[in-house]
């Protein structure tokens, strides 16, 4: 190409076209064959390159600082040692880098979303955790007071399962005419007092009924012993406690007699005396 | 050894620290010419955050596209500001920037609208305006477009209803006087 020609090419402004990034690939591809034949093409294009630069770097606008950490977040590029660990799986793999950038910056924000889901799960599950266990706290409680009630009308129908065995003795008893039933009433010692004592006119066994008395709690070293009158004289049947509930059975057979003029209950000392303690003779009746 | 990498290097050491790629010279790069670029794609596109968004996309494309640079074929900075350039224009004309004047609220819209009158003087762009001012009326007309607007040149011809040749003309003689007052 003449020199006029390359004049004239230069000054076509076609050069500062394709700086400015403005031509077709067709274009594009005969100003760089241009450029690698002449020299001068070289150095106008290097020329305008450096005027755009010059003009674009005092033109300079300074973008907002956070832009520069969004972008390198963004390409999963923040930390040196992270840049080592990206640089170190770039040399593994050769092909299609951007997508091993964007994958890795994918799985730290994976993992960012995991953690924070985590986290609010353990707050999640403290919460119910502790509601959970204030309620279990409560259910013990309740069963502490349930079991505490079951306890009582366990007692208390024991106490009613005895009295019925008792009374039902005693209708039986009252009903058959094998069996006496002699009634003694309250002595000067405790006129409030008393109680029954059945006697069989056949076997002449004597039968006392727990239900079938009324006599003032004994303390833990006395006991009461029951006495039938023969002749004048006291003859001692046994003793017997305050109602035990040990046992279910309201009726407790003390010692038979043949014969007898009146029955009498005192207060003894524990295992009974010989002869009666008159003094706390509590209650006493006639056959 | 961080600290040495941020310090400017030549454009031939960053190509291949570029081309090698280097997470670190990307900071480099960024903070040499960040605000170069930044100054290109905000004149093209005065929505601010639009135009950060396209500084963002083109400093991906640049780290993306690092092997497709050919240091024969012209300079590094003439390479990144066309990606630049060329991304600032694909958004002036996409969905999204259109989008965004329909979404411009009221009071966005009064400065938006003397943006684009140019009534208000941004303190960043006033340099610039200066040095485009000294130059002849019909040759600034062309720069503006094709620098300011994002115009092709076959654009700016028919906006301006002139020849291709004068444009491409005026265009070179634009930059020769920039090339004058830089020199």
């Amino acid at each position: 190409m003449s020199v006029e020609n390359l004049k004239a090419y230069i000054e076509s402004g076609v050069l500062e076209l394709y700086v400015l990034g403005d031509l077709s690939p067709e274009e594009t591809l005969q100003v760089e064959e241009m450029a690698s034949r002449h020299v001068e093409v070289r150095d106008e294009i290097a020329a305008i390159e450096q005027a755009m630069e010059q003009y674009a770097l005092q033109n300079a606008i300074q973008p907002p600082a956070d832009l520069e950490i969004k972008l390198f977040e963004k390409l999963g590029i923040s930390e040196d040692d992270e840049l080592e660990t990206v640089s170190e799986t770039q040399f593994e793999e050769e092909g299609p880098r951007i997508v091993r950038l964007d994958g890795s910056d994918g799985r730290v924000r994976t993992l960012r979303y995991a953690l924070v889901a985590c986290v609010a799960l353990l707050v999640v599950s403290t919460v119910a955790l502790f509601i959970t266990y204030n309620k279990l706290n409560d259910a013990h409680d309740q069963i502490a007071s349930l079991n505490l009630d079951k306890q009582k009308f366990a007692g208390v129908v024991k106490q009613l399962e005895f009295d019925n065995n008792g009374l039902n003795n005693m209708v039986a008893m009252n009903d058959s005419k094998e069996w006496a039933t002699i009634r003694m009433a309250g002595q000067a010692f405790s006129p409030k007092s008393k109680m029954n004592v059945y006697w069989n006119k056949k076997d002449k066994s004597v039968l006392i009924n727990y239900v079938a008395m009324d006599l003032p709690k004994a303390d833990d070293t006395h006991e009461y012993q029951l006495w039938a009158l023969v002749n004048g004289k006291p003859v001692s049947l046994g003793v017997f406690g305050k109602t035990d509930s040990t046992s279910n059975d309201a009726l407790k057979k003390m010692q038979a007699i043949q014969e007898a003029q009146a029955f009498a209950v005192t207060l003894e000392p524990m295992g009974g005396s010989i002869n009666p303690t008159m003094e706390k003779l509590t209650v006493m009746g006639g056959v | 050894m961080t600290a040495f990498k941020k310090l400017t290097l030549t454009e031939p050491e960053l190509v291949l620290a570029l081309q090698s790629k280097d997470p670190v010279v990307l900071k480099t790069l960024y903070s040499m010419y960040s605000s170069a670029l930044y100054g290109v794609i905000s004149r093209i596109i005065t929505h601010t955050e639009l135009a950060e968004d396209v500084l963002q996309e083109t400093f991906v494309k640049i780290w993306q596209s690092a092997s497709h640079y050919d240091n024969t074929k012209g300079r590094l900075f003439t390479w990144m500001m066309n990606i630049a350039r060329n991304l600032s224009i694909d958004k002036l004309r996409s969905k999204d920037f259109k989008n965004s004047l329909k979404n411009q609220d009221i009071e966005n819209n009064v400065s938006f609208v003397d943006e684009q009158n140019k009534v208000t003087f941004n303190p960043d762009v006033m340099g610039v305006k200066q040095l485009v001012e000294n130059l002849k009326p019909d040759l600034q007309s062309v720069l503006d477009l094709v620098y300011y607007k994002g115009f092709t040149h076959v654009e700016a011809a028919e906006k301006l209803n002139l020849p291709l040749g004068t444009v491409k003309t005026r265009i070179r003689l634009a930059i020769i006087e920039l090339r004058r007052s830089f020199n």
